[in-house]
């Protein structure tokens, strides 16, 4: 049994740990596929590092910061006790299940067969990894659902006792979060549990649209998954330490009950060259993902007349005076609003991305990798650096250990992950391919290339360098980070005393049940066309073309 | 409630929007040459059923079948004299693969089970030898997996 605080010290330090090794494996497997720099790993061993890379970061830093995150904003906000024993197996569960999936990818490295773990962070079938790595997520899918319990369960009590009250805002992104999460879930644990499980153990067959189909039916909302939180941050936490209100609590709100709503019924944007796929389906997916960038373009206009308001309130004055005015040497400010532009940068390229016509210049090249980076590994994991220097002082009761590299880091994350990303965007309309080792093509291939992809490495190697003095930053301040008093959470989150009155936002269950009609019509209709065609399934094959069971 | 700036923004959200619809509709008039029928074959009828080459259908008309497979495509080189229009049929015959012809908006996915059909009718201006790739993790060779297409004018 572990205490709402223990929870959150065990899966925020989990997660450094995770950012700390996947970075390693970020950096190895960028300067490796770059033309020009020196091979670190061989090129088996580079689809492992590769995997281990969208595994440890995209995947599980993600999600253990959340976990504690989230813990740290349920107990601060409503003030009721986590049940200990829920929380205790939700962070067993998804530690071990970690571990275990980490076992074929690190584990292979070191025993010299990589191929063990190579099937990248989507893992599509046919090919095969060792039925450690499924059966660990599957482990850590239970965990997380056990940990949407318990924080339901204290949401249910709190709201017994508050009957009629507004959902506090940060409470409402969390929930926003957990939501998304439980609705994208089912798809992935029906591939892994029915197909993936069985496939790695016993050679089951399996229908590849089928199984594309079902992880992109997770996939995308999990981006909103990753997102939602650190939209939370904005709205929860950039005006507490602004001394300011949030622009529209409101629009706020309806930002989250969109992403509610339909970060879900949207998954077909990731299948646009799908064989097998209706174009009318996937342009319905087209539709709903637009109508999901609305939440985050209303997030947008929220947090910049937020800051316009606080900069104006000391003194700034004119169109673009209020900017000069706003605390840019505060790290927890500065990490916050650059993700927020990253974020931006993102949102503009996620619109390509969705758009049925303009993905088919940008699908597979390294225009995606320039896009996600700037969203999962901007906008989210530099708000989640920021918030580590905001939480690990009242965690902890210790003051960061050095404030002088704190300054610095958000800064260096973002000059770095500008420089990759624009790069990287650019290389990808020229149609540099992703997740490849070698893009030479024995000389064929566009001069242009290799140049753009040396320049996002030097991006990357920055923002790498910024990662290490974040992660020797939060690991020293335990150590040697002078004592402070130690705040309390509520006194960061909460704004006065007592809970204003509930709208029509606050109605949760209805969004839910809107949010399910919506799902059930955006994928009956191409599970019907998958299903009625009749299946296809085929054999399992390893990274090496070998055929186990065949 | 909503001031004169939400007003501006909200406008000109919906105007990027319309614009990028927009600009699907007119793809989708004028040819939009994605995957999207798939025709289903079990791997182990395949063989008798899908044979890779280039079938000279008339008029600037080709039909070009190849196959995918680790690591590599069957034909490895294509040749093709003033093509208008080419229908590009490719058959997996072990993991997922992609193909995307690299300067041209041909990309699609090649899912073992399903054969991928794209139409691409190459602007007038392509020419020489085009690249080939496949642009989706397939194993530990994937990078030594491409073909090229020769357009002769």
């Amino acid at each position: 049994m572990i205490s709402e605080r223990t929870f959150i010290k065990i899966s925020i330090a989990f997660s450094y740990i995770l950012l700390a090794i996947g970075g390693l494996f970020g950096l190895l497997q960028l300067v490796s596929r770059t033309p020009g720099a020196p091979k670190l790993v061989d090129e088996p061993q580079y689809y492992a590092v590769l995997t281990g890379h969208g595994v440890f970061i995209a995947i599980l830093w993600t999600a253990f910061f959340i976990l504690g995150l989230a813990v740290f904003v349920i107990s601060s906000e409503l003030g009721k006790p986590f049940r200990r024993s829920l929380l205790a197996l939700a962070a067993v569960l998804a530690i071990i299940g970690s571990v275990v999936a980490a076992y074929p990818i690190v584990g292979g490295l070191l025993i010299g067969q990589p191929t063990m773990g190579a099937v990248l962070y989507t893992f599509y079938p046919p090919l095969l990894a060792h039925p450690a790595f499924y059966i660990g997520l599957a482990l850590v899918i239970i965990g997380s659902w056990i940990f949407a319990a318990a924080v339901f369960d204290v949401f249910i009590r709190w709201r017994k006792e508050n009957k009629g009250a507004a959902i506090p805002l940060g409470t409402f992104g969390v929930l926003a979060t957990l939501i998304i999460w439980l609705e994208a879930t089912p798809g992935l644990a029906i591939e892994v549990i029915y197909d993936l499980i069985p496939m790695s153990l016993f050679g089951k067959r399996v229908d590849v649209l089928l199984d594309r189909t079902l992880f992109w039916y997770f996939g995308h909302p999990l981006v909103y998954f990753w997102l939602v939180p650190a939209i939370t941050a904005w709205y929860a936490v950039l005006p507490r330490i602004l001394n300011t209100e949030l622009y529209s609590p409101k629009a706020a709100k309806l930002a989250f009950v969109i992403f509610i709503l339909a970060s879900t019924p949207v998954g077909l944007h990731h299948q646009f060259v799908d064989p097998g796929l209706s174009i009318s389906f996937k342009m319905l997916h087209t539709v709903l993902t637009y109508a999901v960038a609305l939440g985050s373009f209303l997030t947008a206009f929220n947090i910049v007349m937020t800051l316009a308001n606080a900069g104006a309130l000391r003194g700034g004055d004119g169109l673009f005076g209020w900017i000069a005015k706003l605390p840019w040497r505060d790290p927890v400010f500065s990490g916050m609003v650059l993700a927020f532009i990253l974020l931006g940068v993102g949102g503009f390229g996620g619109m390509v991305n969705a758009s049925l016509n303009l993905n088919n210049v940008v699908h597979n090249t390294t225009w995606v990798v320039g896009h996600f980076h700037t969203t999962v590994g901007g906008a989210v994991t530099l708000t989640f650096i920021a918030l580590s220097y905001l939480l690990l002082p009242v965690m902890f009761g210790r003051s960061i250990a050095s404030m002088g590299m704190a300054r610095i880091q958000p800064y260096l994350w973002f000059i770095g992950m500008m420089i990759f990303s624009i790069a990287y965007h650019i290389a990808g309309i020229y149609g540099a391919p992703r997740r490849t080792y070698d893009s030479s093509y024995g000389g064929l291939a566009p001069s242009i290339w290799d140049p753009l992809l040396f320049i996002g490495m030097i991006g990357g190697i920055v923002f790498w360098i910024s990662g290490v003095l974040f992660i020797s930053n939060v690991t020293l301040t335990p150590l040697i980070g002078k004592r402070v008093a130690q705040l309390d959470g509520a006194s960061l989150l909460r704004n006065g005393n007592g809970y204003e009155k509930a709208t029509i936002y606050d109605r949760i269950g209805i969004w839910v049940l809107i949010a399910i009609v919506l799902i059930v019509i955006a994928y009956s209709l191409p599970l019907f066309e998958i299903l009625s065609r009749g299946l296809s399934p085929v054999l399992c094959i390893t990274p090496e073309g070998l055929k186990p069971f065949g | 409630m909503v001031d004169r700036r939400e007003k501006v923004w909200l406008v000109s959200v919906l105007i990027v929007l319309v614009i990028l619809l927009g600009s699907i509709a007119y793809a989708l008039r004028t040819g939009y040459g994605v995957a999207s029928e798939a025709i289903v074959l079990p791997p182990e009828k395949a063989p008798g059923l899908f044979q890779p080459g280039v079938k000279d259908l008339g008029g600037g008309r080709y039909q070009v079948d190849i196959i995918a497979y680790q690591w590599g495509f069957r034909p490895s080189k294509v040749e093709l004299y003033n093509p208008k229009e080419v229908v590009i049929r490719i058959y997996s015959i072990d993991v997922i693969h992609g193909f995307q012809i690299v300067g041209t908006n041909v990309n699609a996915m090649v899912l073992p089970g399903y054969i991928t059909t794209i139409v691409w009718k190459p602007h007038q201006s392509v020419n020489g030898t085009m690249l080939a790739i496949c642009n989706e993790y397939c194993g530990i060779a994937h990078s030594a997996m491409y073909m090229e297409i020769v357009i002769r004018r």
